[in-house]
């Protein structure tokens, strides 16, 4: 078992996280409603700062997520936060924020995100 | 020049003078000159030390606060985000509850609404003394058209039927589609004796509608069972009475309306015998 691979199933208010090291792809998916978010997040956020810190290629985010609770957002943002540091730097970091094109106001959810971000922050709609 | 400087290049003049070597205040203020450069250095150094503590203090301060302006920001930001989110899962919610109360096809109310609403009715009725009417509407021969034309026809004379039904009630009446063909009228704050010129004009309306299919025009009619909630009845009792109603219309030869008549002797619920 490789422990620097990161594999959280969903449950009915945690998003299914995958973290592949090789391809340095962190990808989350669902809605992120739990009571303790800092116990979910922890081990994305330190999963995030090792890959920052061991490797030196790229890191990208592969984004589906649709509902989060105000814990969530703000572990979201301290994610973005490092991930800001990081091209401040110049490190090649990017997120991919994919959405229901049935659901406009995600987007701007993830608009709002985005605002403070420097790096390459992209919205996506996908089709159901 | 300051004075003070002027006192001690007058002393250093006074101490460096050949003829005054030797006398016995030379030595004394040799001495006392001496400890006072030495204090005025000291003074210098402790002044120093001291500012250099103060403009680290303060920009010690400086950067708290550029902190914890940063995180206010990023607090406010969270907060916004959040009440963001909740209003999108408000209005899901609702989209989601007005889609749970209609007919998909019709977008009239569903049986849920109706029963939703005929519970309100009889609890108006309990509390206000406030009659209401039931009209049950049932398409004539309607499985005709489906079995002739195919469902989705049949679907489309239904959609247009529903139409019909909602331009002819009363702004505050309420059609629902019971299930199939079958929808019902609910008439709130209304007497059975005041009801007749509105059943009349939703016939009339239904009667006169036609429906191109190709080369074909259809048309349909309807008949109605109607009955007034009587006090102390149940809402499923109301609609019984509404649909044998609409029974005898039937069997009467359709496209037409039955009105449930009051019974000569109201039977005595268990309710009414006790008072």
């Amino acid at each position: 078992m490789n422990t620097s691979e990161l594999n959280i199933p969903s449950t009915q208010s945690t998003p299914a996280i995958q973290g592949d090291w090789q391809t340095g792809i962190l990808a989350m998916q669902g809605d992120s409603y739990p009571e303790n978010s800092f116990e979910l997040f922890d081990q994305v956020i330190q999963w995030v700062e090792r890959y920052l810190n061991d490797e030196a290629r790229p890191l990208k985010l592969e984004l589906t997520l649709l509902y989060l609770n105000t814990s969530s957002i703000k572990a979201m943002m301290d994610i973005f936060d490092l991930l800001e540091d990081a091209h401040q730097q110049g490190r090649s970091v990017s997120v991919n924020w994919h959405y229901d094109n049935r659901n406009e106001r995600v987007a701007e959810l993830a608009e709002e995100f985005r605002e403070d971000c420097t790096f390459d922050f992209s919205i996506l709609a996908f089709e159901e | 020049m300051s004075r003070e400087r002027e006192l001690d290049q007058m002393i250093e003049k006074l101490l460096a003078e050949p003829e005054y070597q030797g006398h016995p205040l030379h030595a004394a203020l040799e001495r006392l000159h001496q400890q006072n450069i030495e204090r005025l250095d000291r003074l210098e150094r402790i002044a120093r030390i001291s500012d250099g503590y103060q403009s680290l203090a303060r920009e010690q301060n400086l950067s708290l606060s550029e902190r914890y302006q940063k995180q206010l920001r990023k607090l406010e930001k969270v907060a916004r985000i959040s009440d963001r989110y909740q209003q999108m899962m408000r209005d899901l919610n609702l989209a989601l509850q007005e889609a749970s109360n209609r007919d998909p096809l019709t977008s009239l109310a569903n049986r849920r609404m109706l029963i939703e609403r005929l519970k309100e009715e009889v609890g108006r009725a309990v509390r206000l003394k406030q009659p209401f009417v039931l009209a049950m509407v049932d398409v004539d021969h309607f499985k005709q058209v489906n079995d002739t034309w195919g469902h989705d026809i049949g679907d489309r004379m239904l959609e247009e039927i529903a139409r019909v039904l909602q331009a002819e009630i009363r702004a505050y009446d309420l059609c629902g589609r019971w299930g199939g063909e079958e929808f019902l009228i609910l008439l709130p704050d209304t007497h059975l004796s005041d009801v007749a010129p509105v059943i009349e004009r939703v016939r009339c309306g239904l009667e006169s509608l036609s429906v191109r299919v190709s080369t074909e025009t259809l048309s349909v009619s309807a008949s109605f069972g109607v009955a007034e909630h009587r006090p102390g009845e149940s809402y499923s009792q109301t609609l019984n009475r509404a649909d044998a109603a609409l029974l005898d219309a039937k069997r009467a030869g359709r496209n037409r309306c039955v009105f449930a008549s009051e019974p000569a002797e109201p039977e005595l619920s268990p309710i009414r015998a006790a008072d």
